[in-house]
């Protein structure tokens, strides 16, 4: 979702759909970061705020694969909806969050911890404060190295966890999407403004993504906006 | 009801109100989002002979009133926008006003006969200030000379209407808006984005991964209206006011200082909606004010120049 925070910012800030809570409702989980989430966070209730979307692609499903969920951070956002979905169904599945510490962990935003429905919850903290102690990376080792199923990872968080949930991905040679975010401007693949490298050239993460294969994508380092 | 019909040379539009090129892509991206009957002209995104991959990410940067882009151009080539990209919008229902920059100079006069021979171009812009992709020292848009021969190879190929997009990056624009004319330009849009850029503090590295990028919206209106002022006075072809316009007053700020026609770009990226919100509301600022006819503003501020 494309959602203009300020009619004082220049560009509309990308989000998640993290949850449809009812028909004609959704929600979103944003981490506050700078002037859009800012703006965004200093709403009143009842305000309204203008939404374009739903833009882009989504996760695949894959009925023979046993799916694992990685989350980073926030990144969690990108995830719960899928989460909650398969937690709502009969299929099963399991959801690895990480965070730095248990505050960071957003425990309220995650579908149940524990197991929900077929949904099974692991969390990791750096500081092992909640869960298991160390990255979502390395919890993800060991459960690939524990799980009896051919899985299919689906990930999204900080572009570092991106780049090393892919190669671990590509060491078991498992197929795995991630979700990626990029400074995004039009939201529809006119501008050429949020792209990222890809084996097939540059692709627009608002339109052609945000979800790619991560086999496809070719990782190299960017600075971030002052703003 | 008011008029707001336009015209620049042959090229007939509804609304004084384009689509800035870079913007809105090939206009069919925004079909659905755009109301393009609000729309006088939809440039398209600059064309070069062959594909362009663009610049390394990041390639936009928010900043305080505007933002600054370092796309580099990447668009999808010749053959692709004539086969695909021109008849899709075309289709949209506003004319097509293809935006063409030559990967060396004489390559301008063959685009132009290219994209001008084909019944969806309604108008050709020449795209010779995009400052993400000039290497030179003296770059071509503050080189009078070279847009003379651009400029005049391009016209000798096409009788449709001929846009010259200039840069506000020049000590003085006068001459090579006066090269522009004299080689047979019938408007000129004034003007492209400024170049600019941000520093990430963190990473200590700057924010754009081409460095500098260019920027647009808000904070370029009163640069490029400085630039309109300064040109109405100098050439005697018709000046399209582009930067920063994102409501009316912007759009009447332009045409005040000598623009017969706007363009609007960076606001679609915020409001998609904006074509529609500026040209209704001109319409209403018309009524109020017993205004019958648009063309009555332009120039209407230009008894205070100097």
């Amino acid at each position: 979702m494309h959602v203009a925070c300020s009619p004082e910012l220049t560009l509309r800030r990308p989000f998640s759909i993290a949850g449809v809570p009812a028909t004609g409702e959704i929600e979103i989980l944003f981490e506050i970061r700078g002037a859009g989430t800012e703006s965004l966070a200093a709403r009143d209730e009842g305000e309204s705020v203008s939404v374009l979307g739903p833009l882009g692609n989504a996760f695949t499903a894959d009925p023979e694969r046993f799916p694992i969920l990685v989350a980073g951070g926030i990144g969690v956002a990108g995830l719960r909806l899928l989460a909650r979905h398969i937690a709502d169904g009969d299929d099963e599945a399991l959801l690895l969050a990480g965070a730095r510490d248990a505050v960071r962990l957003l425990d309220a935003a995650l579908p149940r911890t524990g197991r929900d429905g077929g949904l099974r919850i692991l969390t990791a903290t750096d500081d092992g404060s909640a869960g298991f102690e160390g990255t979502v990376c390395r919890l993800l080792r060991r459960t690939l190295d524990e799980i009896d199923r051919p899985p299919r990872l689906y990930a999204c968080g900080p572009i570092g966890m991106i780049r090393e949930v892919a190669g671990i991905a590509a060491e078991h040679g498992v197929p795995c999407e991630v979700s990626l975010e990029e400074r995004m401007a039009c939201g529809v693949g006119a501008c050429r403004g949020c792209v990222v490298r890809t084996v097939d050239g540059y692709r627009t993460v608002c339109a052609d993504g945000p979800v790619f294969d991560a086999t496809r994508l070719v990782f190299e380092g960017g600075a971030t906006c002052p703003n | 009801m008011p008029q707001l019909t336009t015209a620049i040379a042959g090229l007939r539009m509804t609304t004084p109100l384009m689509l800035a090129s870079g913007t809105v892509g090939y206009g069919h991206e925004y079909e659905g989002l755009i109301d393009f009957s609000a729309v006088g002209a939809i440039v398209t995104k600059t064309i070069t002979p062959a594909p362009r991959t663009g610049n390394a990410p990041p390639r936009l940067c928010e900043t305080a009133g505007g933002l600054l882009n370092s796309i580099g151009l990447e668009n999808v080539g010749l053959s692709a926008f004539l086969e695909s990209e021109l008849p899709r919008a075309a289709g949209l229902g506003a004319p097509v006003i293809a935006s063409v920059a030559g990967d060396r100079d004489g390559a301008f006069a063959d685009l132009t006969a290219a994209v001008a021979e084909r019944d969806e171009t309604s108008a050709v812009e020449l795209n010779v200030s995009c400052p993400n992709v000039e290497r030179r020292s003296t770059p071509l848009w503050a080189d009078p000379d070279r847009v003379t021969a651009i400029v005049g190879a391009s016209r000798s190929k096409t009788p449709k209407p001929l846009l010259v997009k200039l840069s506000p990056n020049v000590t003085d624009a006068v001459p090579v808006a006066l090269a522009a004319q004299e080689a047979g330009a019938d408007a000129l849009v004034v003007a492209n984005t400024m170049p600019a850029m941000r520093i990430d503090t963190s990473l200590r590295a700057p924010a754009l991964g081409n460095v500098t990028g260019g920027l647009s919206g808000a904070a370029l209106l009163p640069i490029n209206l400085a630039l309109v002022w300064k040109l109405a006075g100098a050439v005697s072809i018709p000046i399209v006011g582009s930067g920063g316009v994102r409501a009316v007053d912007d759009a009447l700020e332009y045409l005040l200082a000598g623009a017969v026609a706007v363009q609007a770009g960076t606001v679609l990226f915020s409001d998609p909606d904006a074509p529609r919100r500026i040209v209704e509301g001109l319409l209403q600022r018309m009524e109020e004010e017993g205004v019958v006819n648009v063309t009555e503003y332009v120039g209407r501020a230009r008894e205070y120049a100097k």
